[in-house]
């Protein structure tokens, strides 16, 4: 187990260490000059333009700027944005708890919401029922991140005024909107999941056995059936949390929540490349952690896979 | 961020059909729904009753009326035949982008497949490098890096979408190769390059077709998203995901603003989901039984019994 572990984690290592050299070069492929805009629109003198090179590291070759921003970034320092004049890690350290409170919060959501759905539309298998949440799901799948938060904001914000329309601050109260929006696009696919891995269970010989020894119904479907139904939903829920952090990048933006997201977007604006390049590289070591806990979670279970 | 989400994996599957036609009532409604789209959005500038950029300043945030179907937006610009414009851009883009996957996608999983070895692997640890990315996150870093525009959306998405293809390219051409036929044309001595894209491709290309119409409802979804976000078309040229953008700061004013360019979109998307699964099922012969052989075992069986009667 330790040896697979340790196999999985040098592999995650070397991807990292491509990605890495991967973003830092994508955020350059068209040449453009940092400094032209930091100064844009003031009157400074070659000089000074000359100290900010020097301060942003912009004398030197890209390979030595690569090296200086990862050696940096794997001690925790990421280097100093050029449009807020502070250190990437501590906008990153501000950011980070908006962005992660509202991915965990509609995880949490989205699961309360898409097993029950896909336990009942199993139980109801083609029933009007189970025909009316599959359209359901169908439209919320179709439907854009932004749109769901949209139709949110304006039915209960501004029309019902049941939240605030300002969702700076991580109060319950501001998360819950974003949350939903998140978590409904979440739903369709676990549903879909729960429904399918719940109809297979439901129709195998075991729960046959059950019924027939008598067991009562409600306790042979969320016991037997459900907690074996459990296990592709568990992966596809942790490989979701992982995507998720990109949805939630939407959501900020729509809310102006001012999480990791609104960070992104604006550095990606700004030309303020140590921002998105810190914050792109810290989004995909979170993703790439999520699938290595999901790999070792299905090592666990099943043990040919640590044989590979 | 579709794609981020659920990978290219359909997300509607219907029950399994019983006869062979690809017209069931839902994939006809859903094909006429696109032809119809298709068709006022590649005729926008017939159909439009207005220039989609022309500022009439008096009629600001109109509501629906008969001069203007939709109402206009913040600049007094006629939202109906914005929406067709928009829709334009949105089409041709997102059929930019699938072909750009399809044109590196495809013949990388084909050779990758076919050839194995370490062609095979270095492709498939390429794709590696690039799932990594929770997907829509590599198109934004691209079009950091490229600048933000239409053309750098479509590029960047269609970079994005090419290892979902490649994979599933690869494992099909993985099938195919192992088939009496390929090594039929190998001792026919037929060059590598002919057999795979004259008679390998022509058989994956039916599953592939299937995957590309999901694709196209999936970029129609992640060009909104970069849109919207103003990573993609840049203001002034209507686009769904950038109208929805727009409207957000009138959203207490005249929410039909963004709530048309969103209903059309999820309209687009749910259309080209069912159309896709009805074609899946129509050329995956396991998904169908015969067509109508109960109608036919009845007729002759029933045929025999008279014969024999007689």
């Amino acid at each position: 187990m330790g040896k697979f572990i340790l196999k999985r984690i040098e592999q995650m290592v070397l991807v990292l260490v491509v990605v890495s050299v991967l973003i830092f070069a994508m955020v350059r492929i068209t040449p453009s000059d940092p400094v032209a805009s930091m100064t844009k629109g003031r009157n400074v003198s070659e000089e000074t333009k000359n100290e900010l090179r020097i301060h942003y590291h912009l004398d030197k070759n890209p390979v030595e700027q690569y090296l200086i921003w990862i050696t940096g970034a794997v001690q925790g320092d990421f280097g100093e944005s050029y449009r807020y004049k502070q250190g990437v890690s501590d906008l990153i350290g501000q950011r980070i708890g908006v962005t992660l409170k509202l991915v965990v919060m509609s995880g949490i959501l989205s699961l309360l919401i898409a097993l029950p759905a896909g336990i009942l539309s199993a139980i109801k298998m083609n029933t009007w029922l189970d025909k009316l949440l599959s359209v359901l799901t169908l439209i919320f799948v179709a439907s854009p991140v932004f749109l769901t938060a949209l139709v949110l904001m304006l039915v209960f914000a501004l029309r019902l005024g049941w939240f605030p329309s300002i969702f700076q601050g991580n109060g319950i109260k501001q998360m819950i909107l974003p949350a939903i929006a998140l978590a409904m696009n979440m739903v369709a696919l676990t549903s879909r999941i729960t429904r399918a891995g719940m109809i297979e269970q439901l129709n195998s010989d075991y729960i046959r056995t059950a019924t027939s020894n008598g067991l009562p119904r409600r306790r042979v479907v969320l016991v037997y059936a459900f907690k074996n139904a459990l296990i592709p939903v568990i992966t596809v829920t942790s490989v979701q949390l992982g995507t998720m952090l990109v949805g939630a990048v939407l959501v900020e933006s729509i809310f102006a929540m001012g999480g990791l997201g609104d960070l992104l977007i604006t550095g990606i604006k700004t030309a303020d490349y140590p921002v998105v390049q810190s914050v792109t590289l810290l989004l995909v070591f979170v993703f790439l952690c999520i699938n290595l806990l999901v790999d070792v979670f299905y090592a666990v279970i099943d043990p040919r896979i640590r044989m590979r | 961020m579709f794609s981020a989400i659920f990978g290219h994996a359909p997300l509607y599957r219907s029950r399994k059909r019983k006869t062979g036609r690809l017209f069931t009532p839902a994939v006809a409604v859903s094909f006429a729904v696109l032809l119809i789209l298709i068709f006022t959005c590649f005729f926008a500038s017939v159909l439009a009753p207005y220039n989609p950029n022309a500022q009439d300043l008096y009629n600001r945030l109109a509501t629906p009326s008969a001069r203007h179907l939709f109402g206009t937006d913040q600049n007094g610009r006629d939202l109906f035949s914005r929406i067709l414009y928009g829709g334009r851009t949105a089409l041709t883009s997102a059929l930019g982008v699938v072909a750009i996957s399809m044109i590196i996608g495809v013949p990388l999983g084909l050779v990758s497949g076919y050839k194995g070895g370490r062609a095979d692997t270095f492709i498939m640890r390429c794709c590696d490098v690039l799932l990594s990315f929770p997907s829509l996150l590599l198109a934004f870093v691209l079009v950091a890096g490229l600048g933000r525009n239409t053309f750098n959306a479509v590029l960047a998405l269609g970079i994005v979408y090419v290892p979902m293809l490649t994979r599933l390219t690869r494992s099909l051409t993985l099938v195919e190769k192992n088939k009496v036929y390929v090594s039929a044309c190998i001792s026919l001595g037929y060059s590598e390059r002919r057999i795979i894209f004259r008679h390998i491709l022509p058989n994956c290309i039916s599953t592939i077709l299937v995957q590309i119409t999901l694709d196209i409802a999936y970029a129609i979804l992640d060009l909104a998203s970069l849109s919207f976000l103003g990573l993609g078309t840049q203001p002034p040229q209507a686009d769904w995901g950038a109208m929805l953008d727009e409207g957000r700061a009138f959203l207490l004013i005249n929410p039909l603003l963004s709530l048309i360019p969103g209903f059309v979109i999820v309209v687009t998307v749910v259309a080209l989901n069912i159309f896709s699964d009805g074609l899946h099922q129509y050329l995956d012969p396991a998904q169908t039984a015969l067509p109508g052989f109960r109608k036919y075992e009845r007729k002759y069986l029933k045929k025999k019994e008279v014969e024999t009667d007689g």
